[in-house]
């Protein structure tokens, strides 16, 4: 029967390309809904008008920003928050309540390889609008410079890659809860607001009290928007770059170790209602 | 194949009274109840065997097959599938088995259904050989050349509840659990997934646990059947064996070609219903063959059939009878 035995690697590569394609597929059929979702991420190209309108206003710079520092501030933190963009909460709760998870249970594959494949596919699609968007902002407001160097975009996707995982598992984890509560969409939603206020989304963080910045450098919320968007744009010394990236890797860590922890409990308690 | 041992799943479940008082009164305090949904159960499957799982709704078979393919976790004691614990889900478990629910879905709703299998060649690791081969022969079996490229969505429930047998089987398992797969679905289409069932037992010489509200579905497929009641196996054994235990008697039905006086019928055998030309009769199981050969010869016999009692009564019986002995 097996006529020649695949490698692991072989077999990995191959559900990648599987889950790759069907989700591919799935995207499409819903395109115009990502562009709808898209579009409720807009809140850093609004900050942006509003913050450029200060600048103005102020004779050329507000706290050192000038109007061009602004769209290359607030476009890298659109981009950056496209990028990181998870619903995975939503997901698990819904799959929780229907049954519908018992049937991912049920295949040697762990489902969180499928959420992960979805979310990374989804980039995909999303990615024509956001370049069309990130190059259309460029090119309307003089003097925007984006990308300050190949080195710092390098760096950004890294930076970037981990600020999704940090994501991703955090909304992997509210999604995990509901293996205890009723919902767990309430809490993504209170991240959510807290994320959008804390991350940087608004203004940059050099614009928060000064007491609450000590605070936010310990909270994930700064390194999933604020900080790659200023690695991109080249604000940040290396040395401080270098930094970043560490806590990033901290941050992942901890929130893996609460990923596995709740992951055995949650199974465990699964009542496989429905379903 | 499969072993199980002393298996119980309790859940606790918070319980709330109808309407807003009740709400308000749960919200503050909750009633915590503790169901025993599966209490202590204990068999022994062997590999090839099919086994009909009966009891009514909550009688706790979902819940084992749930316990059995790695779904749950259970409360006390112990199962053993293939080799393996479930609850583990080990890759090479996951690989040997399957759990079938008549009502869920694993497909992707908004593609075709080809998609799906697409996913699971590659997540169950089928060789291109292997998978198409196993394709071609669930298409025939299946008849599914036309339903392959539809979208999910639009498939009628039997075109899908042929997909998703057809998806859940693409790798092979040896252990099917089967909860309900024909609900829902006309009885033509109940035969043929009967069928299939069948042929695939046969033909790979799967072991098969399958729970079913329609009594021909266990009784085409199943020689051995568990009946659960309340969390507790209350019987299991031969399905034949059982119906000679609790019904002693064969149903005889007659149709006759001209009207025979009541008192000529009854010198033959009890009488059960006698309507015109159709009568009933309630025959002794050894004298089952003597009886109809005398019947044939001395009555106008336009037509005979022999049945054994609707095994929905058996079944009640064996549950008035389990809950008595728990009432002593």
């Amino acid at each position: 029967m097996n006529s020649q035995p695949m490698s692991p690697f072989e077999n990995t590569w191959r559900k990648f390309k599987a889950l790759f394609g069907a989700w591919l597929a799935h995207m499409t059929v819903y395109r115009a809904e990502i562009l709808i979702w898209m579009l409720s991420g807009t809140i850093p190209l609004i900050m942006l008008a509003v913050w450029i309108g200060q600048a103005q206003a102020a004779g050329g710079t507000v706290g050192g920003f000038s109007a061009s520092d602004f769209a290359a501030y607030f476009l890298a933190a659109w981009l950056s928050g496209q990028m990181i963009v998870a619903w995975v909460a939503w997901e698990i709760d819904f799959a929780i309540r229907q049954g519908t998870f018992s049937s991912k249970l049920l295949r040697p594959i762990n489902p969180f390889w499928e959420y992960f494949m979805q979310h990374i596919t989804e980039r995909f699609v999303r990615g024509p609008f956001i370049l069309a968007v990130v190059a259309l902002g460029t090119l309307l407001i003089p003097g925007t410079r984006l990308v300050a160097s190949a080195g710092h975009l390098l760096v950004y996707i890294l930076a970037i890659i981990l600020a999704f995982a940090i994501r991703f598992l955090i909304a992997y984890c509210i999604g995990l809860l509901c293996f205890w509560l009723e919902n767990a969409t309430a809490l993504d939603e209170l991240y959510f607001v807290l994320s959008i206020m804390l991350s940087g989304s608004f203004a940059p963080l050099d614009f928060y009290p000064a007491w609450l910045r000590p605070i936010l450098e310990f909270l994930p919320f700064p390194y999933i928007v604020y900080y790659p968007a200023q690695i991109l744009i080249g604000r940040l010394p290396w040395s401080e770059i270098a930094r970043v990236l560490l806590v990033q890797c901290v941050w992942l860590a901890i929130i893996f170790v609460l990923f596995s922890w709740l992951w055995k409990a949650g199974r465990r308690h699964y009542g496989a209602v429905g379903a | 194949m499969i072993e199980v041992r002393n298996l119980e799943k309790h859940y606790t479940v918070a319980e709330k009274e109808a309407g807003l008082a009740g709400s308000l009164k749960s919200f503050f305090k909750r009633q915590i109840r503790v169901v025993k949904a599966v209490d202590g159960v204990s068999f022994q499957i062997a590999t090839g065997e099919m086994v009909g799982f009966l009891g009514a709704n909550g009688a706790g078979k979902t819940t084992t097959l749930k316990m059995l393919s790695g779904l749950l976790h259970p409360s006390a004691g112990e199962a053993r599938v293939a080799g393996f614990v479930p609850f583990e889900r080990q890759s090479n478990f996951l690989k040997t088995i399957t759990l079938i629910m008549g009502q869920k879905q694993q497909l992707i709703w908004d593609l075709p259904a080809l998609d799906s299998f697409l996913v699971n060649q590659a997540i169950y690791e089928i060789p291109d050989a292997e998978y198409k081969a196993t394709m071609q022969e669930f298409t025939d079996l299946l008849d599914l050349q036309d339903v392959l490229k539809k979208q999910v969505r639009k498939l009628s429930l039997g075109e899908r509840m042929k997909c998703e047998l057809a998806a859940a089987l693409l790798h092979k398992p040896k252990v099917l659990f089967l909860d309900e797969p024909t609900i829902g679905l006309d009885v033509n289409m109940q035969v043929r997934i009967r069928e299939f069932i069948a042929a695939y037992n046969q033909k790979f010489a799967a072991t098969v646990i399958l729970t079913s509200h329609y009594m021909a579905d266990v009784t085409a497929l199943c020689k051995r059947i568990i009946v659960v009641d309340k969390g507790r196996i209350i019987f299991d054994g031969d399905l034949a064996a059982l119906l000679e235990t609790t019904s002693p008697s064969k149903i005889m039905k007659l149709q006759l070609e001209r009207l025979v006086p009541r008192a000529d019928l009854e010198r033959y055998a009890s009488i059960l219903q006698l309507e015109g030309l159709n009568v009933e009769f309630s025959v002794p199981r050894a004298e089952v063959s003597v009886k109809a050969a005398k019947l044939l010869a001395e009555l106008p016999v336009a037509d005979i059939t022999i049945e054994d009692p609707p095994i929905e009564e058996i079944i009640g019986q064996l549950f008035t009878q389990a809950r008595a002995e728990v009432n002593v």
